[in-house]
C-alpha cells in the first residue's frame, strides 16, 4: 500500500470507497481483486474475533476480516446486504467484510490530507490520510495490519512445525 | 522466461546428466548381474560420452577430465580389451558414484572429494593401461589419455555454426590426402536435432569437398515415412591438414546414429574429385541398371521427391553438392524386380518395420516431455475446482427435487464419472516411478557396505511403481535411514553369517507395490532379526517401559520406534547418530503413512511402509462438532465408538478418561478444545474417535456425529492466512463451504502455548487446556 502510494506520487490514483456504519473509508483500487456478496464463513478456532473465518474463493481458502471489528467499530452482523472486498495484501488474499461499497473515486496525491493527530492507536494504525469529497470525509486506510500480528500466534507456527516434521 | 538462454541450456544439460547417470548405473548393475548384451555396454559408454561432450561445451574441466578417463576405460571394455569381471564392475560402479559427484559439484558449485576422485581416476587409468592395447585407442580417438590432455570443445552458442578447432594435427607431411567418406544418417540423428547439412558444412572446412547425394535408400512414395532417414552421401574430401581422426571428429556427436565409413586413399591423385556417383555407390547404380525402364510409373514420382529433397539439401548445404538425381534409383527390391512388385513391397515394408523395431528397442526410453511443475499444479488445482463444482451442482440438482432418473441427473452422473477420470489422469501426471529414489540406494549400500566391512547385495523390485512427486521427494530420507539401519544393525558380518550357516553376502531387498490405493514399500534384510531381549532391556534401562511390563513380541519390536531409543552399542559412523527409528516413523506419519515391522530371529526383519499415493488428497472422516463440519484424517483413526454410561470417568478437576477394553485413554472434546463451545455435552450423546498420534499415544476425540468417509482435496490455510493451532489444513466440501482438517496430534496433546488465550476467546479455555495437558 505504501509502496503504491510512493510510486504513484503526484499521479492520479483510483480508490474504492466503502461504508462501515456511518463512516466512509477507501482503499487503493490496485489492491482490490474483486467484490462479492457475503457467504457464510467457516469459523477458525483460536483466532481473534474480527477474523470471521474462511470462505471458498474458487478453490482458494480466503480469510474474512470484519473490518468494522478490526477497527474497533463493533462486530458486524453479516447479512446478505454485506459485501466482501477481496484484496491482495503482500502475497496473500484477504476478504474484507464491509457494509457496502459506495464509489470509485479518482484523486491526486496532493488532495490526500494528513491524518489529524488523534489519540487513538487504531486510527494511527489504519488511517493513512483523509479525503474531503462533496462535504463527506473519507478515510484512506492502509491494509498492512489487517491480519492478526504474526507474534500474536507464534505458537501457531510452532504447531505447524510439528506438522512439517 | 527471463532466464539467460545459456543458463537454460545448462539446466537442461544437468537434467540430462541425471538421466545419463541413472542409465549408467542401471547399465553397470545389469552388467554386474551378468548381462553381457553389447547394447548395455554401449549404453553405458554413451552415457559417459554424452556427459563428457556436454561438459566440454560448458568448459567444466574437472568433469571432462574425469569422464574422459572413465570413458577410455569403458571404451576398452566395449572393445573387449578388458574383461568385464566383477572386480572391474565394482570399480566402474564406484567410478560412476564419483562421476555423479562431479556432475553435482559442477551443477551446484560445490567441490568434489579431490583425493577420492584422483584415486579413482588413477585406478581407472591403471585398468586401462594394464589391460588394453592403449595405442590403438590413442590412434582411434586422436586423444591421448595417458597424458591427460583433453581439449574441451567450446561451442559458441550464439553461433550455430561451431568453429571446431582442428585437433592437434598428427600428420607429418603436407601431402594432400583424399578421404572417401560414406555418411548415411539414421533416423536417430535427426531425432536428436542434428542436421546433416551442418555436418557436411563442417567437413567442408577441412578441405576441398565433393559430396554426392545418394537417394537410393528412398522407398516408394506410399512407403515413405516422412520422419525416417533414407538418404546418405558419398563424400570425397581432399585435405592438406586433416587426418582421419579430424574427419571422424566432425561426426563425433552423431556417432552411433549414422553409418560412417572413412577411408583414406593411398595415393593422392587428382582422381578423387572426378569420382562419379556410379563409382562411389556401386550397389545403387547396379540397382539403377536393373530398374531403368521397368518401373517408369514409379520413377516419375521418385524423381519428383528427389528433386524436392535435392533442392532442400542444396539449400541446407553451402558445400558443393551434386544431387545425383538422374543416376541412382532406390535399391528397394520392389523397384528393381518388376516381376513381383507387390510381394516385395510387402517385404520391404516388413523390413522397414523391423528396422524400426530395432531402432525403438535401441532407445528404449519412453517418449517424455518436460513440463514446468507449476503448470501441472495449476491444472491439478483447476481439476480440484471442477470436482467441487460438480459436487455442488449435483447437490443443487438434488435439492431442486429432480428425479434421479431425469435426464439432468443422468447427465450429472456422467459428468461426475468424467470428472473423476480427469482428476485421476491429472494426478497421474504428477505421479513418478519410485525409481528416482530407489536409484540412489545402490550407491548408499556400496558405501555402507564398505564402511561396515559387510558384504551386501541390494535387490530392488517395483521401481516402476508410481507415486506423487511430493511423496517421492520426502521418501528419500526415511528410506536412506532404514537401509542404513538394515545393513548396520540388521545384517551380520560375513564371519558371523558363515557361522550362522548363511551365505557371507547379506541381502537387502527394497520393494515397492501398489496395494488398495496406497503405495507399500518394504525393506527386507536377511540378517539376524530384532534382538528382542536386548531391545526390551534397553527400553527398561532407558525407562521407556516398566521392568515388569508383559510385552508381546510385536510390542517389543515396536519399542525401537520410541523416541530416544537406539540399539547401537557404539555410536557408529552410519546409523546411531542420536536419531533413530522414531524420526523415521515421524516423517512417515507426516506423509500420512504408517510403518510396521515384522522380524524373525536369525532370519531377518521386514519394515513395511504404507503411504498415500498423493499428498494433495486425503482420506478423511467427516464429522460434526458444535455445528461445524470437520475432517479427521482416516490414517489416525483406529476406531469409532459410542461411549456408554460408566465408561467415562473423571480424572482431576476437568479431565475425563474413557475405558476402552482394559486401557484408559484421555477423552478430549474437540468442540471445547477448538473453542467452538464452552461446555461439553454428555459424552454418551456423541461419538468418540479413538485416534493414535505420531508418538503412538492414544486418545478418544469426542465429536457430535459422524457424517461419513470422504476423500478430500487438501487446501492450505497458510497460503492466505497463517497456521491455526489444532488445524492441519482446510478442504472444500460438496456444498462449496470450507471445512477444516483436524490436526490430531495437536489436539491430542495441547500444550498451553499452542492455544494462546485470546482476549476475546472463551474464558474457560485456559482451564480446559491445562488439565488435559497434564493428562496427556
Amino acid at each position: 500500500m505504501n509502496d503504491i502510494a510512493q510510486s504513484h506520487a503526484g499521479e492520479r490514483r483510483e480508490l474504492i470507497s466503502f461504508r462501515i456504519g456511518d463512516q466512509e473509508f477507501c482503499v487503493d483500487i490496485m489492491s482490490v481483486r474483486e467484490i462479492r456478496g457475503w457467504t457464510p464463513a467457516t469459523p477458525l478456532p483460536q483466532t481473534p474475533g474480527y477474523v470471521k473465518g474462511v470462505i471458498n474463493l474458487r478453490g482458494a481458502v480466503l480469510p474474512i476480516v470484519d473490518l468494522s471489528a478490526r477497527m474497533g467499530l463493533g462486530m458486524s452482523e453479516p447479512s446478505a446486504r454485506h459485501v466482501i472486498i477481496v484484496t491482495r495484501i503482500a502475497e496473500q488474499q484477504v476478504g474484507l467484510l464491509v457494509d457496502a461499497v459506495c464509489d470509485i473515486i479518482t484523486v491526486d496525491d496532493e488532495t490526500v490530507q494528513q491524518t489529524p493527530d488523534v489519540a487513538c492507536e487504531t486510527v494511527k494504525t489504519f488511517v493513512q490520510g483523509l479525503l474531503a469529497m462533496d462535504g463527506r470525509m473519507i478515510s484512506l486506510i492502509s491494509l498492512d495490519h489487517v491480519l492478526p500480528e504474526r507474534d500474536l500466534d507464534g505458537a501457531g507456527e510452532h504447531s505447524a512445525s510439528i506438522l512439517a516434521a | 522466461m527471463a532466464m539467460d538462454p545459456l543458463a537454460a541450456i545448462k539446466v537442461t544439460f544437468f537434467q540430462e546428466c541425471e538421466e545419463q547417470l541413472s542409465e549408467l548405473e542401471s547399465g553397470l548393475l545389469a552388467m554386474e548381474a551378468g548381462d553381457t548384451d553389447s547394447e548395455i555396454v554401449n549404453a553405458v559408454f554413451r552415457a559417459v560420452h554424452s556427459i563428457k561432450g556436454g561438459a566440454g561445451a560448458f568448459s567444466l574441466e574437472n568433469l571432462v577430465r574425469f569422464s574422459h578417463v572413465f570413458e577410455t576405460a569403458l571404451d576398452l571394455i566395449r572393445g573387449g580389451d578388458i574383461p568385464a569381471d566383477q572386480d572391474t564392475l565394482k570399480l566402474l560402479l564406484r567410478s560412476a558414484d564419483v562421476l555423479a559427484d562431479h556432475v553435482r559439484a559442477a551443477r551446484d558449485g560445490g567441490s568434489v572429494d579431490e583425493g577420492r576422485s584422483h584415486a579413482m581416476a588413477e585406478e581407472l587409468e591403471a585398468l586401462a593401461a594394464g589391460n588394453g592395447p592403449a595405442v590403438a585407442v590413442d590412434e582411434d580417438t586422436g586423444e591421448g589419455f595417458a597424458d591427460f590432455e583433453f581439449k574441451p570443445v567450446l561451442i559458441q552458442l550464439d553461433d550455430v555454426v561451431a568453429e571446431l578447432p582442428v585437433l592437434p594435427t598428427v600428420d607429418e607431411t603436407q601431402k594432400v590426402k583424399t578421404f572417401n567418406i560414406r555418411f548415411y544418417p539414421q533416423v536417430g540423428l535427426y531425432q536428436k536435432a542434428n542436421e546433416s547439412g551442418l555436418l557436411l558444412r563442417e567437413l567442408a572446412r577441412l578441405g576441398d569437398m565433393t559430396a554426392t547425394l545418394d537417394p537410393s535408400g528412398l522407398p516408394l512414395f506410399d512407403l515413405l515415412n516422412p520422419e525416417d532417414a533414407y538418404i546418405g552421401w558419398t563424400i570425397v574430401l581432399r585435405s592438406e591438414t586433416a587426418d582421419e581422426a579430424a574427419v571422424r571428429e566432425v561426426f563425433e556427436w552423431v556417432e552411433g546414429d549414422c553409418f560412417l565409413e572413412v577411408a583414406e586413399e593411398a595415393e593422392s591423385t587428382g582422381l578423387a574429385s572426378d569420382v562419379s556417383p556410379e563409382d562411389a555407390s556401386d550397389d545403387s547404380s547396379d540397382a539403377a541398371l536393373h530398374a531403368s525402364g521397368s518401373t517408369s510409373d514409379d520413377f516419375d514420382v521418385l524423381a519428383l521427391i528427389r528433386q524436392a529433397q535435392g533442392a532442400e539439401q542444396a539449400m541446407a548445404e553451402p558445400a558443393p553438392v551434386k544431387p545425383a538425381v538422374a543416376t541412382a534409383t532406390p535399391k528397394v527390391d520392389a523397384v528393381a524386380t518388376a516381376a513381383a512388385p507387390k510381394v516385395d513391397a510387402g517385404k520391404s515394408r516388413e523390413a522397414a518395420l523391423d528396422a524400426k523395431a530395432q531402432a525403438s528397442a535401441r532407445d528404449a526410453s519412453p517418449q517424455t516431455i518436460r513440463v514446468d511443475l507449476e503448470r501441472v499444479d495449476r491444472l491439478i488445482d483447476l481439476v480440484g475446482e471442477l470436482v467441487i463444482n460438480q459436487a455442488m451442482l449435483a447437490q443443487r440438482v438434488g435439492e431442486a427435487g429432480l428425479q434421479r432418473a431425469s435426464s439432468v441427473a443422468v447427465g450429472l452422473d456422467d459428468l461426475e464419472q468424467l470428472t473423476r477420470e480427469i482428476q485421476d489422469s491429472v494426478m497421474a501426471i504428477r505421479a513418478q516411478p519410485v525409481k528416482s529414489v530407489f536409484q540412489r540406494m545402490p550407491r548408499l549400500v556400496r558405501e555402507i557396505a564398505m564402511m561396515t566391512g559387510k558384504e551386501v547385495r541390494l535387490l530392488m523390485e517395483g521401481e516402476g511403481t508410481e507415486v506423487d512427486k511430493t511423496v517421492i521427494e520426502r521418501l528419500s530420507d526415511p528410506l536412506t535411514h532404514m537401509i542404513r539401519n538394515a545393513i548396520d544393525h540388521g545384517l551380520e558380518t560375513p564371519a558371523d553369517r558363515i557361522a550362522a550357516g548363511k551365505a557371507p553376502e547379506g541381502v537387502v531387498k527394497l520393494a515397492a507395490l501398489h496395494r488398495s490405493g496406497r503405495i507399500v514399500i518394504e525393506i527386507t534384510d536377511d540378517g539376524r532379526g530384532i534382538n528382542r531381549p536386548k531391545v526390551r532391556q534397553i527400553a527398561i534401562d532407558k525407562g521407556l517401559v516398566a521392568p515388569d511390563a508383559n510385552l508381546t513380541d510385536d510390542e517389543i519390536d515396536n519399542l525401537i520406534f520410541m523416541p530416544g531409543f537406539s540399539t547401537a552399542t557404539s555410536v557408529s559412523d552410519i546409523s546411531g547418530r542420536g536419531v533413530g527409528m522414531d524420526v523415521v516413523r515421524r516423517s512417515i506419519a507426516s506423509l500420512g503413512g504408517r510403518i510396521t515391522i515384522s522380524s524373525r530371529p536369525g532370519q531377518g526383519s521386514t519394515f513395511t511402509l504404507s503411504l498415500p499415493l498423493t499428498l494433495a488428497v486425503l482420506d478423511g472422516m467427516v464429522v460434526t462438532v458444535a455445528g461445524q463440519t470437520l475432517v479427521a484424517p482416516l490414517t489416525a483413526i483406529i476406531e469409532s465408538l459410542q461411549p456408554k454410561v460408566g465408561e467415562v470417568r473423571s480424572l482431576g478437576p476437568n479431565a475425563q478418561v474413557i475405558a476402552i477394553r482394559d486401557t484408559h485413554v484421555p477423552l478430549i472434546d474437540i468442540g471445547r478444545t477448538l473453542g467452538y463451545r464452552l461446555t461439553s455435552p454428555p459424552p454418551t450423546e456423541g461419538v468418540a474417535l479413538l485416534v493414535e498420534g505420531e508418538g503412538g499415544a492414544r486418545a478418544a476425540l469426542m465429536v457430535d456425529a459422524i457424517q461419513g468417509q470422504r476423500q478430500v482435496v487438501i487446501k492450505s490455510l497458510e497460503a492466505n492466512y497463517r497456521p491455526v493451532p489444532g488445524i492441519a489444513a482446510a478442504t472444500i466440501l460438496g456444498d462449496g463451504r470450507v471445512a477444516l482438517i483436524l490436526d490430531v496430534d495437536a489436539v491430542m496433546v495441547p500444550r498451553p502455548h499452542d492455544f494462546p488465550v485470546l482476549s476475546d476467546g472463551p474464558d474457560d479455555l485456559a482451564n480446559s487446556i491445562l488439565p488435559l495437558a497434564q493428562a496427556g
